[in-house]
């Protein structure tokens, strides 16, 4: 190791004194003969000495800048900035799984409804091989739909968090007063926006567009899957809700959930949530203020709990 | 001086009457022979051809002014040996002095499947003559032309046999030997001197274009209304996802004929229809179709429009998801520029401070 450094010392050194002899050098004929040498010397070892120091600022930031990532600088756990966890493993991979399905599902289902615009001849075509392709991935992706579905029954209903959520989703009250308040703020009538809890309105009403959106989609679609089963009639009206919900969830997704996670000012380009699945504490403040008091009010009285019986460990956990 | 301008007027003149005199006397000829109710020529097999062309043969059609040297080009002399078969595009090409018109309509027969065939050497494809008939070529808007649209099935028949007796049976068929000259008949589908191969990319009747050609007359509301006709027929399978499969360019979905046939095309009331209640089961469920068909599946109205108030609970679901999207959006995009407004508003604020 050392070796190595010091033939870099070496390298760098003679490199930066080649550097300050070609400028010396270039010098030469510019400056006038009378001048005293050792004036002249002076500069020259200046120069040497400036050029030494910038070499090594150089090397210095790209050590630092290269090497930072390798060598995690550890930083101490009171320093470190605080972040509360909002969507735990779980649930980040029902996010994922719905995040694949859709996509396919849009990209292989939009251009059925737009068959006369050259841009759909080209996806299912070009791009899928032909309508019985593209109509396969529809279903595969279906299926992941489905699987999702299933699976957030089943988180909902069978873990603590899950159920927690769930309970926390129903729209209350509140949310309509929140939805006026925020209204009133967007058009100046109220100096700040209303505190939320866990959920704001805003996500009770995507959480709840979602629910609604598979139960039309998944219900329809299996109607279409299995046509043969039902009367024409139903197809027809499965068919109807398959295509014009299917628009609605799609422009829902790009216009409104894509200005929230991705255009809007303040996650532009894309809000890291869905894969770290932490809050920041200004953000926890900022945005879900009232689960933020909450959570600090529950973690004094656990303090104060153990201080007073310091054997009782963590019952409330 | 003046002898040789006599001379050379006296040979002129001659030559003229000459050439007049020709044409009348060759019709009289020719008549003297073939004005014979007799005569016949008698074939290798032993079977005899009549021979008889009445001097009025040519009479009222569009060859009333032509003689019979005109197309028989080859006869020089009296008597001759069976001639050969008429050259049509002696006359009839593009830019012809005599005026003879279609010259355009022989370029596309020479691309047809007809044309290819005889340019091939099949002799059982037809030439000119077979459709438009030999001396009795009368303009296709006369009764008597073997090319007048109740007429021309029967002349396609001759060689398309059976597909002439299943037409004969069908509503187009039916209702053109009843005189109503909107039906169709074999080249208002098909093409006339440009048919092509069912299968050809650029034929008519190939599936991707039945809908097209189809909708020549069942979208257009004059014939619809005309003979109570819905006009909806086309728009709705349009919608259909046999429609829009269609427009993809999937050639195995189904299009008009795949469910009303293509030459036996009947209406829903006739038993033999394969749109009858009774038979729509087979229909839809035919194998390559939709095997697992059910008659749940099959019963129903098949060209339905919601938007129509007549499809019942489809128009009122329709109604319901349009209204729900279009508020939905219109309400999410307010929110939108709401919440950009304030965002810019607070950092012009916090700028000012």
């Amino acid at each position: 190791m050392n070796e190595i450094n010091s033939k870099h010392l070496d390298d760098r050194e003679r490199l930066t004194r080649q550097l300050a002899d070609t400028i010396i050098n270039s010098t030469k004929e510019l400056i006038d003969p009378a001048t005293d040498p050792k004036a002249i010397n002076r500069i020259r070892t200046e120069v040497k000495e400036r050029l030494d120091f910038e070499a090594n600022l150089a090397v210095n930031e790209i050590v630092t800048r290269f090497s930072a990532k390798k060598e995690k600088i550890e930083v101490p756990e009171d320093q470190k900035e605080r972040t509360f966890l909002r969507f735990g493993k779980n649930f980040r991979a029902q996010h994922m799984l719905m995040l694949v399905s859709c996509l396919i599902l849009i990209f292989t289902g939009i251009p059925l409804k737009f068959a006369n615009f050259g841009i759909s001849k080209f996806i299912i075509i070009d791009v899928c091989g032909g309508l019985e392709n593209s109509t396969l991935i529809h279903r595969i992706a279906a299926v992941g739909l489905i699987i999702v579905g299933v699976w957030h029954l089943l988180y909902t209903f069978m873990t603590r968090v899950g159920w927690r959520d769930f309970i926390l989703m129903i729209p209350t009250l509140t949310d309509i007063k929140d939805f006026i308040h925020t209204i009133l703020y967007y058009i100046g009538r109220k100096p700040s926006g209303p505190k939320f809890g866990r959920f704001s309105f805003i996500e009770k009403f995507d959480y709840w567009a979602v629910y609604w959106g598979m139960v039309i989609m998944i219900g329809s679609g299996l109607i279409l899957w299995f046509k043969e089963m039902v009367p024409k009639y139903g197809f027809d009206i499965a068919r109807e809700a398959h295509s014009d919900e299917g628009l609605l969830a799609t422009l829902a997704i790009v216009m409104w959930h894509f200005y929230n996670v991705h255009f809007n000012p303040e996650v532009f380009p894309m809000s890291w949530v869905w894969w770290h699945g932490k809050l920041t504490e200004d953000e926890m403040k900022h945005h879900h203020r009232l689960e933020y008091d909450e959570i600090l009010k529950a973690e004094r009285e656990k303090l104060n709990g153990k201080a007073d019986q310091p054997d009782n460990k963590g019952d409330d956990s | 001086m003046r002898e040789v301008k006599y001379i050379f007027l006296i040979l002129f003149a001659t030559m003229a009457f000459l050439s007049l005199a020709s044409v009348t006397m060759a019709l009289e000829k020719c008549v003297i022979c073939h004005g014979k109710h007799d005569l016949v020529r008698t074939e290798e097999t032993g079977r005899q051809v009549s021979l008889f062309v009445p001097d009025s043969a040519l009479a009222n059609t569009v060859h009333a002014d032509r003689e019979c040297t005109d197309c028989h080009d080859d006869i020089v002399e009296i008597p001759h040996q069976k001639p050969a078969k008429v050259n049509c595009r002696r006359c009839h090409y593009t830019g012809n002095p005599l005026g003879a018109p279609g010259g355009e309509i022989g370029d596309q027969y020479e691309h047809s499947v007809h044309g290819i065939e005889v340019l091939a050497g099949n002799e059982k494809a037809p030439v000119c003559a077979d459709c438009h008939g030999t001396h009795d070529i009368y303009s296709p808007s006369k009764k008597e032309s073997t090319v007048y649209k109740q007429n021309s099935p029967r002349t396609c028949g001759k060689c398309h046999i059976d597909v002439y007796a299943t037409y004969r049976e069908s509503i187009h068929g039916t209702a053109l030997a009843d005189g109503i000259l909107d039906s169709p008949d074999c080249v208002s589908c098909h093409g006339e001197h440009n048919i092509s191969r069912h299968s050809d990319a650029d034929s008519k009747v190939i599936g991707s274009a039945i809908v097209k050609t189809c909708s020549e007359c069942h979208n257009s509301v004059g014939v619809a209304s005309k003979y109570g006709i819905k006009s909806d027929r086309v728009s709705t399978v349009e919608h259909s996802f046999h429609g829009v499969a269609t427009e993809i360019g999937n050639q195995t979905v189904a299009n008009c004929a795949s469910c009303h046939d293509y030459h036996d095309i009947r209406p829903s009331s006739d038993p033999k229809s394969a749109i009858h209640p009774d038979n729509i089961m087979a229909t839809c469920g035919r194998t390559e179709c939709h095997p697992e068909a059910t008659l749940r599946f099959a019963s129903g109205q098949i060209h339905i429009d919601p938007m129509s108030e007549e499809s019942g609970i489809l128009y009122y679901i329709t109604k319901f998801f349009t209204i729900l999207t279009v508020s939905t959006l219109v309400g999410l995009l307010l929110l939108i520029l709401m919440d950009l407004y304030r965002r810019a508003k607070t950092a012009r604020d916090k700028r000012k401070r």
